[in-house]
């Protein structure tokens, strides 16, 4: 698949404006030859040069960037792996040239899909609570069987003209009795549709947050300045917390419920509380009418990660967290440790270092319980992360479980050949009562596998050698693999 | 009369009771048990010229109890009409993979039961 949208994208603007080449690339301080090959991505744009023709198509920059549709690429990509919609619709890499020529339609597409999905998984929740609820599958037997007593016994006093006044009398009884029970169990049903109000919730919902923060690639910058405000406040000897709690008085949350978390846990979730005044007109002014965020579940699920993303920006400044995340070659031991963060707040706000011209090594975040459900995830452009517990069993998000504590690593190649570093580490979130199952969760950064040399966690992996083949999704990859258990629907 | 002489497994009360009734006037002999494990063993003890089955009895259940009859030899051939208020497809299946004679859903209509067992026992039916 190409990787270039931009010059389809300045094409299709260029069009739509009405311009011809010579008068974009005049503007843009070009020939107009060398603009045709840009836009028929022959050549490379960047930089200052993509600065220009933006301002000449009088659009903003990000508007041509291309890692914001590549969440379309991939999706409308993954549609035509869908063999009941897909018949026909020709070869995968068409998406780049939809999503580049007519951006709306590719959207709408988008939008369609993702409704369709959500229609799909409620129906299957509803099919699947019909078939298997216990309390509708007794109660459905003892209908049955109470209107089997009653038939019986009414049949035998209806076709017997022998029975005797005592039998007459017994099967009269029985009738009576089932159908007082069969009363009590319709009853019973009826209460139970009444008051089951099932709340089809938006089963995307992750999907249109993950859209959201993937288009502002990972980095709020409004949200950074008023978590860079706050701290200008705070004095060099103030503790954080203490002194938020000053600047921005608020309801900091329970002490008695959050006291059963860990410390770094509870300072987080006391600040992200904290953070709800000062954050909330940033955090309204990015999600209230965001047009990907489509429900109210998904601007909720973003409102959410944004005051997360504000508390952390608090307690891990941005210019200095980056400083010491690059000189401990994001060591996370280290930087949990001087910021007082937990090993996985750490993680998740490496993720987050994306301002432009000061941005730090570029990671994807995972986060999965031990049964593979994915709770958290930040993809890379071309390192999408599995959506639902189907993941590929080789990434190392996984095999952490088996050495909870531990960093496991691994280099790894997807089927498109795209190399990473990955790095994960389970962790437990909350302590367990003893006896009890450990609550683990495995958190895992990757980065393109070139950039390993930067990232301490690869130090004394040997590249070539600890190159393991792996996929994203089993039914969407093509190897042939021991480890499968979907057979591939792309072969 | 042994040839006429019919195991009837059900728990719910008023139904055996009802079915008992039914299948007595038609001529046959009827005994009643409402537990899977002593079903087991008075099919095991006494011969019966057929069984109604239900299959979601206490105790050892309708499908395990028509297992363990085609698996004994002596009992290979005994008619079993299973009864059950599970109609579902793949119940039916099981049932006849195990090799249920004929199976009969709730809510049943009597005739249609007393039909089937007359059937199985080569009687003819008898008027009430």
């Amino acid at each position: 698949m190409s990787r270039d949208l931009v010059g389809l994208k300045i094409r299709a603007l260029r069009k739509e404006r009405g311009l011809l080449q010579g008068e974009l690339a005049r503007r843009a301080g070009i020939s107009p030859s060398y603009l045709n090959l840009i836009e028929r991505n022959k050549r490379a744009v960047a930089g200052g040069l993509l600065d220009r023709i933006a301002e000449g198509l009088g659009v903003q920059r990000h508007l041509l960037d291309e890692e914001s549709d590549r969440y379309i690429v991939d999706t409308l990509s993954e549609i035509t792996a869908d063999p009941l919609l897909a018949e026909g619709v020709g070869h995968p890499g068409a998406a780049v040239e939809l999503v580049g020529r007519y951006p709306g339609w590719a959207k709408l597409m988008l939008r369609l899909y993702q409704a369709y999905q959500d229609r799909n998984q409620a129906v299957m929740a509803l099919a699947d609570r019909l078939n298997r609820d216990p309390f509708l599958g007794e109660s459905i037997h003892r209908v049955l069987t109470h209107v089997t007593a009653i038939r019986a016994a009414a049949e035998i006093i209806e076709t017997d003209d022998a029975l005797s006044p005592l039998d007459r009398g017994k099967f009269l009884s029985i009738i009576a009795s089932d159908a007082g029970r069969l009363s009590e169990t319709a009853q019973g049903l009826s209460n139970f549709f009444d008051s089951a109000q099932v709340r089809i919730g938006s089963a995307t919902a992750m999907e249109h947050v993950d859209s959201f923060i993937l288009g502002h690639q990972n980095h709020f910058p409004a949200l950074e300045e008023v978590a860079a405000e706050l701290r200008r406040k705070v004095r060099a000897h103030d503790e954080p917390e203490r002194a938020l709690e000053r600047l921005a008085p608020g309801d900091a949350g329970p002490r008695k419920i959050e006291n059963v978390l860990p410390l770094e846990s509870r300072r987080f979730a006391r600040v992200k509380n904290l953070m709800k005044l000062p954050a909330k007109d940033a955090v309204d002014a990015l999600t209230v009418k965001n047009p990907i965020l489509s429900d109210e579940a998904a601007k909720a699920l973003a409102a959410s990660a944004l005051y997360s993303y504000a508390a952390a920006a608090y307690l891990m400044p941005y210019e200095e967290f980056l400083e010491a995340a690059e000189s401990c070659r994001y060591d996370l031991d280290v930087l949990s440790q001087r910021f007082e963060v937990s090993y996985e707040q750490a993680a998740h706000r490496l993720a987050t270092l994306q301002r432009p011209g000061a941005s730090g090594l570029r990671f994807a975040f995972m986060r999965s319980d031990p049964s593979g459900y994915v709770t958290k995830r930040l993809p890379l452009p071309r390192l999408p992360l599995p959506r639902y517990g189907t993941a590929c069993p080789l990434w190392v998000v996984y095999s952490a479980f088996q050495t909870a504590g531990v960093t496991v690593r691994s280099f790894g190649e997807l089927p498109t050949g795209e190399q990473f570093f990955f790095f994960a580490r389970a962790v437990e979130k909350l302590p367990s009562p003893p006896g009890a199952p450990r609550r683990l969760l495995s958190i895992m950064l990757a980065c393109p596998a070139e950039e390993a040399q930067r990232v301490s966690a690869a130090d004394g992996l040997n590249r070539p050698s600890a190159m393991v083949s792996l996929g994203t999704v089993c039914r969407l990859c093509p190897r042939d693999c021991a480890h499968r258990q979907e057979a591939p629907l792309i072969t | 009369m042994s040839d006429r002489r019919l195991l009837v497994v059900e728990d719910e009360s008023n139904i055996a009771e009802a079915l008992s009734y039914v299948l007595r006037r038609a001529g046959f002999v009827v005994e009643t048990v409402s537990d899977g494990d002593l079903a087991l063993q008075r099919l095991q003890r006494e011969h019966f010229a057929a069984v109604v089955l239900d299959i979601m009895i206490p105790g050892t259940n309708g499908f395990e109890i028509l297992r363990a009859v085609r698996a004994d030899p002596a009992l290979a051939d005994l008619p079993v009409l299973v009864l059950t208020a599970r109609g579902q497809a793949k119940d039916r299946q099981l049932a006849e993979e195990l090799g249920a004679s004929a199976f009969v859903t709730k809510p049943f209509s009597n005739a249609e039961v007393v039909e089937r067992l007359c059937a199985f026992t080569g009687c003819s039916q008898q008027e009430s």
